[in-house]
């Protein structure tokens, strides 16, 4: 603590006249909150808050299409490929919060610093991308090491960094030239171009952030001025500060029984973000007896209750957190198979399969664990022993903190039988969801927690990764599709459909209209969202 | 364990002392509430109307019902009965209380004693690593503990009870250190007695008022604290009821289902209320005694 | 006298500093798990993983991590936060005033409160008002601190909304510039009286909740010393020569019956500081405690130990300067090194 540059900035502020510490004019604040922590660094990207924080403090090349699966241009205009090459040409003008220019060298600045920095979403590009340069200030080409379909869609996880305001902030670290590629500085700091600039930033209570007026798109007409994105605020605050109408829009994760309360009182509308990418699955443990044997694991996936499920998440006749799902793919995705059966519990087909089982559920002892920092599963765990007991098996119920999950379920020993996952598409993309739950070459991680290992699924993991054509591609995701249904490697519970509780005069037109809804997560874009009062 | 006071003071023949804390009102109704929560909490398989709803089943039929027959208090998030609940909650904590003390007590009261009576190196390190474990806030250092370990009812206990035992080597050094200079010692040495038969025949007896006292009162306290570890998350874990997760989760569908949280923490509230009435009752009846 | 004592406490203070840091290094040995997997988050590669732990020591023996932490702590560097990726020493700046203030303010509720209601209730002793006190004091301590904040927010978040629930300010108030990180100072400092006004009242509730286990432990025992000082000849004597009543409580028998109850002041500090994690969670207060409750849960080494240090040496300076006001207020007491 330097103190003494504290006591001259107390005596410095007790001479400033006390009008400069007043706000001078009504503005625009949007409210918002989730979990902890707010990270801005667009390196350092993992959850959904840092997402939503990265979409509006930066720009990508692409982003998420509105109302189908796969891009739409963003930063880039357009673009050409062979499968190994993919060159863009950038949009002309843009700029950064800085004032700089917005260019082909900035592009290739940020995917060398997320790279270098290996955090976040950087094992999208790691490995992947052979070489990246500017051929003129407004095209930048991609040499990737292999033809990798999936590399257009990995493109909005990539946010473009200002590399001069990034130089000019970095500190001595271990990237050589770069320093620390300002890591320090950019934890409180912005370096962005996108819509809304960082004020002020506390990774554990909040982030402000201000209009940005020369951002490229413009604005909706009652844009916010300012946006206070918070984090940690328990459930009933939240709930007490919304019916208060001092919260604008609340986080997904109030439990159903909140929602419908507040559902129902006078200013408050609900939304929903269903941009089709999130699945919950039951992951099954294939490495394990008794479900090593494919029959053994169809008995549970028929044995499910899908309707309580269902009911558990309802918040309404309109509103709930979940609708069923058809497969693995949820229905954002490229591959999503409307046509298939619905899921639904089926006991008598669920002892015939036992019956092909190789296994005596008697003496087949099944461990289920449950996330402890999600309550919410606990009774879908519970849901699950009822069942499963009624075929005989004995179930144990065993809550696991998610630290202790995700590094039990890497093993499969330790694995317990049966763990409800959520898992994402991170891109738009069905490969960046499946190839890291399925494929045998990725390293065991907790989106793997089935520990498949199938030579057919392989193979057209492979095949939607070479091949660029997309009416080609979709035919091989749907075969996937199918297949893993038939294999179970997991019982796929339920699509999630986060409900949001909003304040009435507040219109956020991606969650309100079908048609303008993204793939989750990228749907809270604060520059479309108006405050009609 | 259950209700350590009256047993004892009979005993001394403290007919003054029990006198004293049944002419106190607010003595004997704390009496009647430890009383009457430890019996419950005894016969709880035959005294609550749903004993299958302490383990993991959930009627989701039921869930979240407000107070009504057949459900006097409601029901949880899962469809449970809260009373079933509360009262196994309430075998959970009296179990933890008397598991942390009955370990606690014993090494305090060692240290204390030792330290008070041996002085010089023995006591000087032994009250520095006393003042080592009272310099940090219990809960404190409770929950780092916890941190540390994964939470299950045993790693509860055990990190309540590393911050309670030198609230009892405090006080009975303090004690220890005044009679140790009285005259029964100074006698006792001169016979050349042994120091266990100083220390426990002599010193512990003239300490047990105190120690009764302030175990009574800790049973309420022990409880206190377990249900603030447990409201943290870094307590006993769920199926297995317990009153602070209780209060905590149900404090997430506030103000809506309130009977979710507001039972478990009356609930709290009177048990700790009944130990401490009783503890204040005996701390008099003493002082009556002389 | 005694400052040669205070500098004795003091010593003792930092042998027992010394203490509370081994003995949590101590503990987070047997932590089951990996802070640096944990810290990167279950995406991570082995050699990210490996990279950090190499970076942080993790892999060297205790010892040798304790000396690293000593030589680092004498920098003034207490590490590196995982979860907030920031320094623990930034982490504490920001969080720490916030809770200070918390506890300071919740410690004058208590004495204001909790000292007449026992000088009222020995006044009384036997009456009505003696069992009310007696009563308003047992439900204080008897009552978990987070109750309190579930309460009070159940209370005027929905049925008597005149007093804001969480936060720190109301949001069109602008954040004082950061002098002391006490907001009702800098609010003053920046000549801003609404913003001060606007930090108090975002104060109360969270303050009351904290205060009232020490408030009713403070009307307990200035009580019962005041009873015992009470039973004393002098007052006897006081009363014999028909001093008014009011004289003789706030005259002779206050100022005795006040020093016990100032030395278990110290304590309640500490209770305090420890009750702040629950209150803290309740109101969304942007402090230490709640980012301690979050490191925790995170099994974030560096931070956790730097808060429990923190927290640590917070109490004991807190207990020294209640040793010296007694010391002032009573000067026959003689400050001890190891007080009982």
């Amino acid at each position: 603590m330097k103190l003494s540059t504290k006591v001259l900035a107390s005596v410095a502020m007790l001479a400033l006249p006390a009008f400069l510490a007043t706000p001078s004019f009504a503005e625009r604040v949007l409210r918002l909150d989730e979990s902890p922590i707010g990270e801005i660094d667009p390196s350092k990207v993992t959850d959904y808050a840092d997402t939503v924080l990265a979409v509006n403090i930066y720009d990508t090349l692409v982003y998420p299409k509105a109302g189908g699966p796969g891009v739409e241009p963003l930063l880039a205009t357009e673009w050409t490929t062979d499968g190994k090459t993919w060159t863009f040409k950038l949009k002309d003008g843009v700029k950064f919060h800085s004032g700089n220019p917005l260019t082909a060298d900035d592009v290739v600045f940020s995917l060398n610093r997320m790279i270098a920095m290996g955090q976040g979403f950087s094992s999208l590009f790691a490995g992947r991308v052979e070489k990246v340069e500017a051929v003129d200030p407004t095209t930048v080409k991609f040499t990737l090491t292999e033809p990798y379909a999936p590399f257009l869609a990995a493109l909005v996880r990539l946010p473009i960094v200002d590399s001069k305001t990034v130089l000019a902030n970095k500190a001595e670290g271990k990237y050589g030239e770069f320093g620390d590629y300002a890591e320090a500085w950019m934890s409180s700091h912005d370096a962005g171009s996108g819509a809304y600039k960082v004020e002020s930033q506390n990774p554990q209570s909040e982030t402000v952030m201000v209009k940005f007026p020369d951002y490229f798109l413009g604005f909706a007409e009652n844009a916010p001025d300012k946006v206070r994105y918070r984090y940690g605020i328990e459930a009933p605050t939240i709930r007490a500060l919304m019916s208060r109408g001092e919260h604008d829009i609340s986080d997904l994760w109030l439990p159903p029984e909140v929602i419908r309360a507040l559902a129902g009182e006078k200013g408050i509308k609900l939304v929903t973000e269903a941009g089709g990418a999130t699945g919950e699955y039951i992951k099954l443990n294939t490495a394990r007896a008794p479900l090593d044997d494919v029959h053994c694991r169809l008995a549970l996936t028929y044995a499910f209750d899908y309707e309580t499920t269902l009911k558990i998440l309802k918040v309404n006749d309109k509103y709930a957190q979940g609708i069923p799902m058809k497969g693995p793919l949820p229905s954002g995705l490229l591959g999503y198979d409307k046509d298939l059966p619905d899921y639904k519990q089926d006991m008598d087909k669920a002892k015939e399969e036992l019956a092909k089982c190789k296994y005596d559920p008697k003496t087949s002892p099944i461990d289920i664990a449950w996330i402890a920092e999600v309550p919410a599963r606990e009774r879908i765990a519970l849901l699950m022993q009822a069942q499963f007991s009624k075929l005989g098996f004995p179930v144990k119920v065993i809550k696991t903190p998610w630290a202790l999950v995700s590094e039990q379920v890497t093993k499969p020993d330790t694995a317990p039988h049966a763990v409800e996952i959520a898992v994402a598409a991170v891109t738009p993309d069905p490969d960046s969801l499946l190839y890291n739950m399925y494929s045998s070459k990725v390293p065991p991680t907790w989106m793997s927690a089935e520990h498949l290992k199938d030579a057919k699924v392989d193979e057209l993991l492979e095949a939607g990764r070479t091949e660029t054509d997309p009416a080609k591609r979709e035919a091989i995701y749907k075969e996937l599709n199918k297949t893993l249904r038939d294999l179970a490697p997991a019982i796929n519970a339920y699509e999630f459909t986060g409900v949001m509780v909003v304040r009435d005069p507040v219109g956020v037109p991606k969650l309100e209209d079908k048609s303008k809804q993204t793939l989750d997560n990228f749907n809270l874009v604060f520059r479309d969202i108006s405050i009609a009062e | 364990m259950s209700e350590p006071g009256s047993p004892v003071i009979a005993k001394r023949g403290g007919s003054r002392a029990v006198a004293a804390f049944f002419g106190n009102p607010l003595s004997v109704a704390g009496l009647v509430i430890v009383v009457a929560i430890v019996l419950l909490a005894l016969a709880a398989d035959y005294v609550t109307p749903f004993p299958e709803h302490v383990g993991p089943i959930g009627d989701f039929a039921a869930m979240s019902a407000a107070p009504a027959s057949p459900y006097m208090l409601g029901t949880d998030t899962m469809g449970r009965d809260l009373f079933t609940r509360i009262i196994y909650g309430y075998r959970l904590s009296l179990i933890m209380a008397v598991v942390v003390l009955a370990i606690a007590t014993p090494i305090g009261v060692i240290v204390g004693l030792v330290a008070g009576y041996r002085g010089g190196w023995t006591e000087y390190v032994l009250m520095r690593i006393t003042d080592v474990f009272l310099a940090v806030p219990p809960l404190v250092l409770a929950m780092a503990i916890m941190g540390f370990l994964e939470p299950t009812l045993l790693n509860g206990m055990l990190a309540i009870t590393a911050m309670w035992w030198p609230w009892y080597a405090r006080l009975i050094y303090n004690v220890t250190r005044a009679e140790a200079s009285e005259g029964y010692v100074l006698a006792a040495e001169t016979v050349g007695a042994s120091t266990a038969h100083i220390l426990f025949r002599e010193i512990l007896p003239n300490c047990w008022p105190s120690i009764l006292t302030k175990m009574t009162l800790d049973v309420g306290f022990v409880i206190l604290m377990a249900s603030s570890l447990s409201f943290l998350g870094l307590g006993v874990q769920p199926p297995t009821p317990d009153l602070g997760s209780m209060v905590a989760e149900g404090a997430k569908y506030m103000p809506d289902a309130w009977w979710l949280s507001l039972w478990p923490a009356i609930a709290i509230l009177l048990v700790v209320l009944g130990f401490n009435l009783v503890g204040d009752g005996l701390r008099e009846a003493f002082e009556a005694e002389g | 006298m005694i400052w040669k004592s205070a500098l004795r406490r003091l010593g003792a203070a930092l042998i027992v500093m010394v203490g509370i840091s081994m003995l949590i290094f101590a503990i987070a040995r047997v932590m089951p798990g990996d802070p640096a997997r944990i810290a990167l988050g279950p995406n991570a590669s082995a050699a990210q993983v490996a990279a950090l732990r190499a970076e942080r020591h993790l892999d060297a023996p205790l010892p040798i991590q304790y000396w690293e932490f000593v030589k680092a702590l004498s920098r003034g560097d207490l590490g590196k936060s995982l979860y907030t990726n920031r320094p623990v020493t930034t982490d504490i700046a920001q969080f720490l005033p916030a809770t200070l203030e918390l506890v300071i303010v919740s410690a004058i509720i208590m004495v204001l409160i909790g000292l007449p209601i026992g000088i009222l209730s020995a006044h009384f002793r036997g009456r009505l008002p003696d069992h009310v006190g007696r009563l308003i004091a047992l439900i204080g301590v008897c009552t978990p601190a987070f109750v309190w904040g579930v309460i009070l927010q159940l209370f005027f978040g929905y049925f008597w909304p005149v007093f804001p629930i969480e936060g720190r300010l109301l949001e069109s108030t602008p954040v004082p510039p950061d002098v002391t990180g006490f907001f009702l100072v800098d609010t003053l400092l920046a000549g801003n009286v609404p913003a001060f006004f606007d930090a108090l009242h975002h104060l109360i509730l969270p303050a009351v909740a904290l205060a009232m286990a020490g408030l009713g432990q403070t009307a307990r025992l200035t009580r019962s010393n005041m009873i015992e000082v009470y039973d004393r000849p002098y007052i006897e004597m006081a009363r014999a020569y028909g001093f008014r009543p009011l004289r003789i409580a706030t005259r002779y028998a206050f100022r005795p019956a006040f020093i016990p109850t100032l030395t278990i002041l110290g304590l309640e500090f500490a209770a305090m500081l420890g009750n702040a994690f629950l209150v803290e969670k309740v109101f969304g207060w942007p402090g230490i405690s709640r980012y301690g409750v979050d490191v925790i849960i995170r099994k974030d080494l560096d931070a956790i130990v730097g808060t429990v240090l923190i927290i640590a040496a917070a109490f004991l300076i807190m207990n020294i300067v209640v040793d010296i006001l007694v010391s002032i207020i009573n000067p026959r007491i003689r400050l001890a090194a190891g007080r009982g």
